[in-house]
């Protein structure tokens, strides 16, 4: 984490383009039908649990097995590569980008990731704390609690097997938690955000900056 | 102390009976192939009359074999007559008095992960073809491996992975609960669980019970290594229309499908949503479908009968 954060360099970055742009790309080879156009709104999974699918954008077929690939996020489709209607692509191949308005709460958690140490998902499952870790988060709150490298941190449970995960990021205190107990965490995914303790006063210096420029726009 | 089978007893009964009754769907080099796959099952069998638990009891002895630089043996079992601090999953309890089958056994998986994803289906299979085989025709498997007789809970089954402070190698403790000849439950437990002697109305030989236990395991195990092998002779994941036989087998012996269920990550104290359970996915997932229509695949948590 850097020492001096250019409040106004980043909040002048969101005030130009407060936008996300979300690349879907394929995920395995196979032949495209889009199903979306340019500057279509698509929305994103909802439900209690987010289990009714976006808006579907695309299927992709291989070997007769067709595929529809829903929207992430909500937002505008900003580019759709449609030279690739009807055509065989590769795996990961840019297809479509969605542009997502950010909210205040999620420019406040793009800044922080921006600015905190993430510790991913090291596979796709759900994952609970430590019973150590969750024990003192329970006592004192997520930011009263020190996490050093070789910490078992987490529990990864995967088809009833459950894995110990060792944190081995920076130490510092526990900032922000990403996931919730019973739900799926993507590979790669961010599972907490850690802060150095002496650079607590920052962070929240960052966020109330934030709250305050962002209403003020 | 009860008695438990030797590991040589339990590879000679795999040659006698585990080979000669998987030869009536199986080609004799195919199934010769599979068992000689799961063959590190069993490969030590360590017997104790008491101990807290065995998987700490199994962490503790790689810890101590690899202090003195000793490797570990694939498939070492320890089994203990009783256990006085028994635990199911999250904080549950479990009643491990004698009678019944305590134990973990180390395994060392070398399966790639798409394929080391069913390894806790096979523990459930086994352990209720195990079942069957003794008597209880009704044992069935509820997902992910629980298996219940007449609805009841018969056998819980845990997998806990855990790295070698000295050697770095990922051990996988697969550690099982099974009631077999104990007859008594503490009160919470009374109305959710059963025994195989209490539902065949016999007692069990609870060595040859373990014995064949054992060798379904290392048959069920030896199939993800075998499957991951002629996959990978094929250079290509099987046709759609080619099933893996510990799905198949699975199938076969679980009550879950078509049923409505309540779903939660831990679905005792948290239960997440009502669903029907449409299929198992090849790689061991459950869809279910919602109210609503939508189907969802979880591949974690647990689920309970509604109907």
């Amino acid at each position: 984490m850097s020492q001096e954060i250019d409040f106004d360099e980043i909040l002048t970055k969101y005030r130009s383009d407060p936008y996300n742009y979300v690349d879907i790309t394929a995920p395995h080879t196979g032949v495209v039908d889009f199903l979306v156009e340019k500057g279509n709104g698509v929305d994103a999974p909802s439900g209690e649990w987010n289990h009714i699918p976006g808006t579907p954008l695309f299927q992709i077929s291989r070997e007769r097995n067709e595929k529809t690939i829903t929207a992430p996020i909500n937002g505008i489709v900003s580019e759709i590569r449609i030279e690739f209607q009807d055509q065989f692509v590769e795996a990961g191949e840019k297809l479509l980008t969605i542009r997502h308005p950010l909210k205040k709460k999620e420019i406040i958690e793009s800044i922080l990731k921006e600015v905190l140490y993430l510790f991913p998902a090291p596979e796709t499952a759900k994952f609970f704390f430590a019973m150590d870790i969750q024990s003192r988060i329970d006592q004192k709150g997520a930011g009263g609690v020190t996490i050093r490298p070789g910490d078992e941190a987490f529990t990864m449970s995967l088809m009833k097997r459950d894995t110990p995960i060792y944190y081995s990021g920076e130490e510092g205190v526990i900032h922000s938690i990403y996931f919730k107990p019973g739900v799926s965490v993507p590979q790669g995914e961010p599972l907490i955000g850690v802060c150095r303790a002496d650079k607590l006063p920052l962070i929240q210096k960052v966020i109330t900056r934030v709250k305050a420029e962002w209403d003020a726009i | 102390m009860a008695s438990y089978p030797t590991s040589a007893q339990l590879r000679t009964h795999i040659e006698l009976v585990e080979t000669v009754e998987r030869l009536e769907c199986w080609r004799e080099d195919q199934a010769r192939r599979i068992l000689l796959y799961g063959s590190f099952v069993g490969s030590i069998i360590e017997h104790h009359f008491s101990l807290d638990r065995t998987m700490p009891h199994a962490r503790a002895h790689i810890r101590t074999l690899e202090e003195k630089g000793i490797s570990i043996a694939n498939g070492t079992v320890f089994l203990a007559d009783t256990l006085s601090g028994p635990k199911g999953r999250f904080t549950r309890t479990w009643h491990a008095p004698a009678g019944g089958l305590w134990g973990s056994m180390i395994y060392i998986s070398t399966l790639l992960p798409r394929y080391r994803m069913l390894a806790p289906l096979a523990v459930g299979i086994a352990c209720c073809e195990a079942m069957r085989a003794y008597g209880a025709a009704n044992a069935v498997i509820r997902w992910i491996n629980d298996v219940l007789i007449d609805g009841l809970k018969a056998g819980g089954f845990l997998a806990e992975n855990f790295t070698g402070h000295n050697s770095g190698e990922e051990y996988c403790l697969l550690g099982f609960g099974i009631n077999v000849n104990n007859r008594e439950f503490p009160s919470a437990l009374d109305h959710i669980a059963t025994s195989l002697a209490l539902k065949t109305g016999k007692p069990v030989d609870l060595q040859g019970f373990t014995t064949c236990f054992l060798a379904k395991l290392s048959w069920n195990l030896g199939l993800l290594y075998w499957w991951e092998a002629e996959e990978l002779h094929r250079f290509s994941a099987a046709p759609d229309e080619l099933e893996h036989p510990l799905i198949s087998r699975w199938k076969d012996l679980s009550d879950a499908l078509g049923r409505r269920v309540v779903f939660g990550f831990d679905v005792q104290t948290n239960p997440q949503y009502e669903a029907i359970v449409q299929s198992i996915t090849g790689d061991g997932g459950l869809r279910l479908r919602l109210d609503d229509g939508t189907e969802v695949v979880e591949h974690s948590g647990e689920i309970r009968y509604l109907d």
